[in-house]
């Protein structure tokens, strides 16, 4: 019995080492051949000079966004291609130039050579990550100190950049029971138009009661009430845009935000922390932050917010969809943007399966571009899923059934884009990195990769040559 | 009976896009390839000689009937770890260099790190690129590609070795390193399995042939039976008086038989190895691979035989057999000439002529041994055994020729 699970050890780590052997021998394949050069050689170019050339708005959280947004868009951008042009190359060119022949003549499944072939694509595109993504930690940390910052600068790039803010949008309520009735006693009293279907009246008519939820009347308050509010710095953020339906006096919006423990908010007493108010004039459809110092919040992190509608304004204002959240500190910018490169390794991650599986049945130049065209897909796939609602009723029909589940097989990596998150300071929360790399790793790729193993056992190496 | 290599009814025909049968490449073939045999595969361009080695080792699939390897499928990894293959092009690396190159392969036999360093350098010794070894192959001429390319194939101690077209690319020196080389493992009871459409390298080497043609076995049997002229005898000897060939031709007359008598002409390859040893011990420098001259020199050293012992782990032969010592006295540059019917020379012109060659041969191999004590030798196959980490019981008991051996050690000490 112990003999038995000996040998089986034995076995494994025996596997192991032809692994590693064809690994290693794809990283010298990679570098010798002089493949990355041309990526590694522009990232080092092109990383220091967006640090200086990135101005953004002038100021320095401008600066620091514009240049993590290019240089993690662009390490990412090249490394995904790198990803896949090595991992194709690899795998045919062995298959080309014949080297083939002697290695699966050898003691080694083939199961062991496409699995040394990728472990070797991940760990060159690791490495090399690893070191972009230092080099650009070290340029974004360093920049204040290149600029000269000046305290207040500083201040707000310490509040609103390099930090991990937590977003809790405004809650979401279900209207789909409340559109219901108002169907059907709209359908009863005929006020519905001819043309109009059931799913598109109920559609519209959610759509209406949600706008009318964010809504403020004249002269009223609208309350929202939060839960797990724990930041780790002194302030919260309160984000907001406004929209007036009406244009107000002097085109702006007078309002006040009363923030607290939700008793003390509505009752105005018994409440232990203090109530932040605070009386406020903004533009319509333009982004504002309101800081708001954390001891407001209560030990048990439940937080009021209440918005009043001042009479001056005399119209109704709306917060449009994802007009209104509460940023806090809920990590560093550090933890952060090692999730954030971890989402990148997903995507290399994936790539390289997909490139593998490409390999073992395409030649090279008809896997590259199955794969590029993958690629461009994946990273738009919202904007091809939108544009998809569209079509015409009838050529819609024809994509949701093909093209657009496809897309949704593949995975979204505009979903998943790590800029979308350092750039305004959010939180990748490690539900959603878990998320990401449980569909993303373990089941997209790991499924191609399954068929890849299975294509590559059965497939005729050789070509009958008579 | 046990087969090294076995086909039933192997057949592979090559299809268009549409799966519409087109070509026949192997046709219901029936190969039969005996343990420690050395079988040539031979035929024409497009005959399917590298077709049936590509379904033995599982680079293609049979359209009908199997074939098995040392009594299993070619794409097992078990059957694997026991065999060379040398395909009919070295396919090669070019970003690494013959070290690197071995050392890859090593792994993926996994063999331990002591012992592929070990091999490593002896086959790179062997093959005569030691001096050349960090250079990357791509920058190998052909012929030194494919010295790399055998040395590939034999880093796992193979117990059969497949070779296509093995001398493609090689100079005669080369080549006939390469047919010594296969003589050498076959006698320490490998079995090859030869792919050439090269007939003389094919004629010197193999056992038993099988000409195909059109993917079909058109003839097979032994070398000698399938050339030998039982009609026609022939006699060589050293130089004697034109009154014994007078003698013997008398003789030959009274036979009612022809005779022709003539001086042997030297073989082109055994004129061109002299003139580049020749060269060799001016020391004249070369890029290319450094031509390890001759093999019988190369084996009798104690490190060489280290090197070969280690490459065929089988017992270290004390006196090559009969075969060796014909390669000897070629590349001794005495002759090129076949080993004369002793008997029949000794009807001829009596019993002298076979004292002397006995005389000459004893001669020669008492001044070999002067070299090499009883001491020496234990010490040599002590390095062995530790070079292969195998016992010497076990040693023996893996020695596929026991027979053989032994008998050919007992000559040695006559």
């Amino acid at each position: 019995m112990i003999r038995g699970q000996i040998s089986n050890l034995k076995r494994e780590a025996m596997a192991v080492s032809s692994i590693w052997a064809v690994a290693n021998n794809t990283i010298k394949q990679v570098l010798r051949m002089k493949i990355a050069v041309v990526f590694v050689i522009l990232l080092l170019v092109m990383l220091p000079v967006l640090g200086i050339s990135s101005t953004g708005d002038e100021t320095l959280k401008g600066r620091l966004q514009t240049f993590i947004s290019y240089g993690l868009s662009l390490t990412s951008f090249l490394l995904c291609i790198l990803t896949i042009t090595i991992s194709i190359y690899t795998v045919t060119n062995d298959i080309k130039e014949k080297q083939i022949f002697t290695i699966v003549t050898k003691p080694i499944r083939r199961i062991e050579f496409l699995a040394g072939k990728l472990l070797g694509v991940i760990l060159l595109n690791t490495i090399l990550l690893g070191v972009f993504a230092v080099i650009i930690y070290s340029i974004a940390i360093y920049m204040p100190k290149f600029y000269k910052a000046t305290s207040s600068e500083l201040e707000q790039v310490n509040n609103e950049f390099y930090t991990a803010r937590a977003s809790l949008p405004i809650p979401y309520e279900d209207f789909t029971k409340q559109a219901n009735e108002r169907y059907k006693k709209l359908k009863d009293s005929g006020g519905l138009p001819d043309d109009i279907s059931r799913a598109d009246a109920i559609n519209e008519i959610n759509n209406i009661l949600q706008i009318l939820s964010r809504s403020v009347d004249v002269g009223s308050t609208l309350e929202w009430e939060f839960e797990n509010v724990k930041p780790l710095a002194d302030s919260i953020f309160i984000r907001f845009k406004l929209e007036a339906l009406q244009d107000t006096p002097d085109s702006r919006i007078y309002s006040r935000w009363i923030v607290g423990e939700p008793h003390a908010v509505k009752t105005g007493e018994g409440g232990k922390t203090p109530v932040y108010v605070e009386d406020f004039r903004n533009l319509a459809e333009t982004y504002y932050e309101i800081e708001i110092p954390s001891e407001v919040i209560p030990d048990s992190g439940k937080l009021s917010v209440v918005f009043y509608n001042y009479p001056s304004n005399n119209t109704v204002v709306t917060f449009p969809k994802g007009g209104m959240e509460v940023l806090f500190k809920a990590e560093s910018f550090t933890s952060n943007f090692i999730k954030a490169v971890f989402l990148i390794l997903s995507r290399i991650v994936f790539l390289a399966c997909m490139g593998i599986l490409a390999s073992t049945f395409l030649s090279f130049p008809v896997a590259i571009l199955l794969c590029l065209m993958l690629f461009v897909t994946a990273s738009f796939s919202a904007f091809f899923l939108e544009s998809f609602d569209y079509l015409s009723q009838n050529v819609g029909v024809l994509y949701s059934y093909t093209l657009k589940w496809m897309i949704k097989i593949l995975p979204q990596f505009d979903k998943y884009n790590p800029t979308k998150f350092l750039v305004p300071a959010r939180l990748v929360s490690w539900t959603f990195l878990g998320q990401c790399i449980f569909f993303m790793v373990c089941i997209k790729a790991f499924l191609l990769l399954i068929l890849a193993f299975v294509i590559f056992t059965y497939r005729e190496i050789a070509k009958i040559i008579v | 009976m046990n087969y090294a290599v076995e086909t039933f009814s192997l057949t592979k025909i090559f299809s268009d896009w549409w799966g519409r049968s087109k070509v026949y490449a192997v046709d219901n073939l029936n190969l039969q390839i005996k343990t420690n045999e050395v079988y040539g595969l031979l035929g024409p361009n497009g005959s399917g000689k590298t077709t049936t080695i590509k379904m033995l080792l599982g680079l293609l699939h049979p359209t009908k009937g199997k074939c098995l390897m040392l009594g299993g499928q070619g794409s097992d990894p078990k059957v694997n770890a026991r065999i060379g293959y040398l395909p009919e092009e070295s396919y090669l690396y070019r970003y690494l260099n013959a070290r690197e190159t071995l050392d890859f392969y090593g792994r993926l036999f996994k063999l331990p790190a002591k012992v592929r360093k070990t091999r490593i350098e002896a086959l790179l010794d062997m093959v005569g690129l030691k001096a050349v070894a960090n250079r990357s192959v791509g920058t190998y001429s052909k012929g030194m590609a494919r010295r790399i390319g055998l040395a590939q194939a034999l880093i796992n101690d193979p117990e059969l070795l497949i070779l296509d077209e093995p001398t493609t690319g090689l100079d005669p020196i080369g080549t006939k390193q390469i047919k010594d080389l296969i003589i050498k493992l076959a006698q320490r009871g490998k079995t090859i399995l030869l792919c050439s459409h090269l007939l003389a390298d094919v004629e010197d080497v193999c056992d038993r042939i099988a000409i195909l043609y059109g993917g079909k076995i058109q003839t097979q049997g032994q070398v000698r039976d399938l050339l030998q002229q039982t009609n026609k005898r022939q006699i060589i000897t050293d130089v004697i008086s034109d009154s014994t060939v007078e003698k013997i031709k008398e003789l030959v007359h009274a036979e009612n038989a022809e005779c022709e008598v003539t001086s042997p002409m030297d073989r082109l390859e055994t004129f061109f190895i002299r003139t580049v040893e020749t060269a060799q011990r001016q020391a004249q420098s070369t890029s290319g691979a450094v031509s390890t001259t001759k093999i019988s020199d190369f084996l009798g050293e104690a490190k060489v035989e280290g090197i070969l012992d280690k490459l065929v782990s089988s017992k270290v032969e004390q006196e090559l057999p009969e075969n060796d010592v014909t390669t000897e006295q070629v590349e001794s540059s005495s002759s090129a000439i076949p080993e004369p019917n002793k008997q029949l020379l000794s009807e001829l012109t009596g019993s002298n002529v076979t004292d002397e060659t006995e005389k000459v041969k004893e001669e020669l191999t008492e001044k070999v041994e002067s070299g090499e004590s009883q001491e020496a030798e234990q010490i040599n196959t002590d390095i062995l055994n530790n070079l292969v980490n195998r016992p010497e019981s076990e040693e023996k008991k893996d020695d596929p020729r026991p027979d053989k051996q032994s008998q050919a050690g007992g000559d040695g000490g006559e």
